[in-house]
């Protein structure tokens, strides 16, 4: 089990692509977004400046693109190139492989989280207490695991050539809409009614409630909590029939 | 683990996908050291016999055991290596780290250079998977099966995708495999590689079992010798209709004996016999050969007799 995770990581960290995207691009991103911000107006509504709010949205932003794309297009052709039966008649447990895959993601996933907060704090000047980013840190590591589960739902779900589409949807419209990209209260308000249930937007107010010291919403917990349910629910029910049928 | 257990045992294993019948009411025994070819044309249900031997599809009817357990138990005690026609690689990592992977893997592992080199790979170890030709790709698939010290390995159409020569190189790792003392089973389509090979032959045919002997029971079993020879003069067919053994006669007019000859051709079931009676005749043949008929046209001939009877 250690060796396949071992190698995943390998395998992930020779990906130069899949490196830029998750653990570089949310970081240009944020400088592009916040860069020409000035560190006193407020972000509606949250008492946070946007730097600070954004350094949140683009670090989950990383999170998500680190669990989310390399997992389920690998496991989709992964299934169908056979790659998974030839696993399957070694004694690693069957779990044993999303399991894998899990972990490698979320080591990934770390750098992409930090980088964007060493290059808020450096550049932009975001400053929190100590505790405070710890704590970010931990929630939107943890967080991420959420998506991770819907990764491999997908890639269970999906197969070979559709589970590339499948993914930037799913990619482009949590982050969008979830509010990863701008904060949400720029959208209209039928747009926020929407927005605010997603899991994405869930995951963010995570991270800001952090940032603004003060308890998170219960709905955005329960958003998660549920999101996490359904997703790896979903990805054992389907792992369970894919492995029945090969 | 128990010395009695049969490496595999299938019991009236029978395994549908709709209406198609798979494998159909399969019975079989493998006992350790044996080296055994699963035989027969594509589709046959050779693919889905080594899913249900390995545990990768369960049997809608009937029992498979391996060494007396459970495929999956076999599998977690290390007692199995298998390489599956579909088998795919884990792709963008190296050689040398997905035999290492699986050496990692199994309970009784070898060193990875040595299974490197036994499967023919060392020179390529550091090449990336997804950069491999089709032959070397079954190679490290080959390399994947044999990480470890396995009793039983199984191989689902091995040399697939290589050319003739690449094949009996591997035919020779294979048998390697099989000198070592290790039961071996593995499915193909290629009559002379399971002649090459296999002590057994299992031949298989509509998910049913045709025939279990070694390949020269199978060839025997339908007729599978020729016999040709001219004879001078014109000869009563009816005292070589009766030779024993015989499974067919052709006479026809030969083209070297001047016009007067005839060639006759037979076929048969024990040639030694055939001829020791054709002598008793007292005619005088020339030209006489005797040939195997070749597994291929003993296949053909046993498929052939199984879809009339079907009929
Ligand atoms: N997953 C499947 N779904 C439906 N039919 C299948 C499936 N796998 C195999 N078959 C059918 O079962 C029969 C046996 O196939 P297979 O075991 O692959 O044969 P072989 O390996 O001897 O070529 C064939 O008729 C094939 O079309
Ligand atoms: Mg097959």
């Amino acid at each position: 089990m250690n060796s396949l995770i071992k190698l995943e990581l390998t395998r992930a960290l020779r990906n130069r692509k899949f490196l830029f995207f998750s653990v570089m691009y949310p970081s240009l991103l944020f400088l592009l977004i916040a860069g020409n911000a000035d560190s006193t107006s407020k972000v509606d509504g949250t008492g946070l400046t946007l730097p600070t709010y954004m350094m949140v949205s683009m670090a989950s932003f990383g999170a998500l693109t680190a669990v989310l794309m390399g997992n389920s297009e690998r496991i989709a052709k992964e299934r169908e190139g056979g790659w998974v039966r030839q696993l399957r008649l070694t004694p690693l447990p069957g779990r044993g492989y999303v399991f894998a895959k899990t972990a490698s993601a979320a080591v990934v996933s770390l750098p992409s989280i930090v980088v964007v907060f060493v290059v808020a704090a450096v550049v932009k000047d975001v400053r929190l207490d100590a505790w405070q980013w710890l704590a970010l840190t931990g929630a939107i590591w943890a967080g991420s695991l959420v998506f991770a589960a819907l990764g491999v739902a997908i890639g269970y779900l999906a197969t070979g050539d559709a589970v590339r589409p499948i993914t930037m949807i799913t990619y482009f419209g949590l982050s969008m809409l979830g509010g990863l990209w701008m904060p949400t209260t720029t959208f209209p308000q039928w747009l926020q009614d929407i927005a605010k249930w997603l899991p994405t937007h869930a995951y963010a107010a995570l991270g800001q409630a952090i940032e603004q010291s003060r308890a998170p919403h219960a709905q955005d917990i329960a958003v998660l909590a549920v999101s996490f349910a359904l997703f790896a629910g979903g990805a054992a029910w389907l792992y369970r029939k894919d492995t029945l049928k090969a | 683990m128990t010395t009695t257990a049969p490496v595999v045992a299938f019991d009236q294993v029978s395994k549908a996908y709709g209406a198609v019948r798979a494998v159909d009411g399969l019975t079989l025994t493998l006992r350790p050291g044996e080296t055994v070819a699963l035989l027969g044309p594509n589709g046959a249900g050779k693919s889905t016999s080594l899913d249900l031997l390995l545990g990768l599809k369960q049997p809608d009817s009937g029992s498979v055991r391996l060494f007396g357990t459970t495929p999956r138990e076999a599998i977690v005690a290390g007692r199995v290596g298998a390489m599956l026609q579909s088998g795919g690689l884990m792709d963008e990592v190296t050689v040398a780290e997905l035999v290492r992977l699986a050496c990692d893997l199994h309970p009784k592992p070898y060193q990875v250079n040595d299974v490197l080199a036994r499967a023919g790979i060392a020179q390529i170890a550091d090449r990336k998977v997804n950069k491999l030709s089709g032959g070397q790709a079954q190679r490290v698939r080959f390399a994947l099966a044999t990480a470890g010290d396995s009793d039983l390995i199984v191989l689902d159409e091995p040399t697939t995708g290589m050319d003739v020569t690449t094949r009996q190189a591997f035919w020779a790792t294979m048998r390697e495999q099989a000198d070592q003392g290790r039961t071996v089973l593995f499915a193909t389509h290629y009559l002379e590689e399971a002649d090459a090979i296999a002590d057994r032959v299992l031949v298989l045919h509509r998910g049913r079992l045709l025939a279990d002997g070694t390949a020269a029971e199978i060839k025997a079993k339908a007729g599978a010798r020729r016999i040709a020879f001219d004879l001078e003069g014109t000869i009563d067919e009816a005292p070589l209709r009766a030779l024993p053994f015989l499974t067919s006669v052709t006479v026809s007019k030969s083209g070297s004996a001047a016009g007067s000859g005839q060639t006759i051709r037979i076929q048969s079931t024990d040639a030694d016999a055939t001829v020791h009676a054709l002598y008793g005749l007292g005619v005088y043949p020339r030209n006489l050969e005797v040939a195997g008929l070749g597994l291929e046209q003993a296949f053909v001939a046993i498929t052939a007799a199984e879809e009339a009877k079907s009929k």
